[in-house]
């Protein structure tokens, strides 16, 4: 934020960026707002997160047809429950943890497994050779992920994309310490074998 | 004795207990050292990941659409036209008739108005020192046939009542 300020003191778009950013409202507000009935306000909430949201989704079932059902899902599901939201807390975190739960519960139903998107993540910033290279190896990360057990996703996601700690996943699941510890360290084990594995 | 996967495991979560006693092993011990430079490879791998665009606006479902604008149907313009012409013939029809059951206004000369004005002037203040209330003129008796009063008004009322109600009604979706 410092190298904004001096940069907004120069440029003046920078400036006005700066200044569209400190009067945005905040997620409490438009919370407070959306609790009112102001839909615009949910929306709001829905442009900001959904990207996020949608990720999170992606990188557990890996399919972008049900990625954005579930994503679309959850803000249903989160609107569903926003009087009873703390506004002390973070809203993004909350949201993601409902989208989470709602993928692993997606994946636990007896519903047939969705093919699998052979969807490519691309970075338009680097070389064309470079963009392969980060393109072959995300394929590679999600298609393992995609192969662990979901409870061993779930804990994956919760731990390296959420940043939870062992204790609250233990309390966002519902399961022991240990199942926490034991899931996180099986699912690692599983990763690095298969990025590990030769093609 | 090297360290177990659970330890390794915690100390790069951050959640170790024992950190300065693990840090004194992996300074000491290459084969732990290689294993939790395994183990972090794959941390910086799930970090690595891209965030992927979404094809669609999911907020769009949420937005309310801003609801369009109520046109008149087409029908109700020559229909307000119509009800138009029909008030202004029902007048015209009507006028005549009006006009004879009606006492004509006689419109005296200038002078005479100015000399009338004059007269009831001093008449007022005639009164005013006099403390006297002025006679209330008496209104002229109107001789109007009924039967053609109720006719024309009840006409009057039911274009205007008609014509109302297709005005007022809710526009179709």
């Amino acid at each position: 934020m410092p190298l904004l300020i001096r940069c907004s003191a120069t440029f003046p778009a920078a400036r006005l960026y700066y200044t569209v950013a400190m009067n945005a409202p905040t997620d409490r507000d438009l919370i407070l707002r959306a609790r009112r009935g102001e839909a615009d306000a949910y929306g709001e909430l829905v442009t900001r997160h959904q990207t996020g949201v949608f990720n999170v989704c992606y990188r557990i079932l890996h399919n972008r047809s049900n990625a954005e059902d579930l994503a679309q899902e959850t803000f249903l599901r989160a609107y569903d429950r926003l009087h009873t939201f703390d506004l002390e807390r973070d809203f993004r975190p909350w949201l993601r943890r409902v989208a989470a739960n709602l993928c692993l519960n997606y994946l636990e139903s007896n519903r047939p497994a969705a093919a699998l998107d052979d969807e490519r993540d691309e970075d338009r910033t680097q070389s064309p050779s470079e963009q392969v290279e980060v393109r072959e190896r995300s394929e590679q990360i999600r298609a393992a992920l995609a192969s662990l057990p979901p409870h061993y996703r779930l804990v994956v996601e919760l731990r390296h994309y959420q940043d939870l700690s062992y204790d609250e996943i233990a309390s966002e699941l519902k399961i022991p310490l240990s199942d926490v510890k034991s899931h996180l360290f099986r699912a690692r084990k599983l990763l690095a074998e298969k990025l590990h594995a030769p093609d | 004795m090297h360290l177990t996967d659970e330890q390794l495991n915690e100390y790069l979560d951050n959640a170790s207990t024992e950190r300065l006693l693990l840090e004194a092993h992996l300074a000491s011990c290459d084969e732990c050292t290689a294993r939790l430079s395994a183990l972090q490879a794959l941390f910086t791998a799930l970090d690595s990941l891209p965030e992927v665009a979404l094809s669609t606006d999911l907020a769009a479902r949420f937005i309310p659409r801003p609801s369009p604008v109520p046109r008149l149907p087409r029908w109700l313009i020559p229909t307000a036209a119509l009800q138009g012409a029909l008030a202004l013939l029902a007048l015209i029809v009507t006028a005549p008739l009006l006009a004879n059951r009606m006492p004509p206004i006689e419109t005296p000369p200038l002078t005479e108005t100015l000399l009338q004005l004059q007269a009831r002037g001093l008449t007022l203040l005639e009164a005013f020192t006099s403390f006297q209330i002025p006679a209330l003129p008496q209104l002229p008796s109107l001789e109007i046939s009924s039967l053609v009063l109720s006719i024309t008004l009840a006409g009057a009322s039911l274009l205007w009542l008609v014509g109302n109600g297709l005005l007022l009604r809710k526009p179709l979706k």
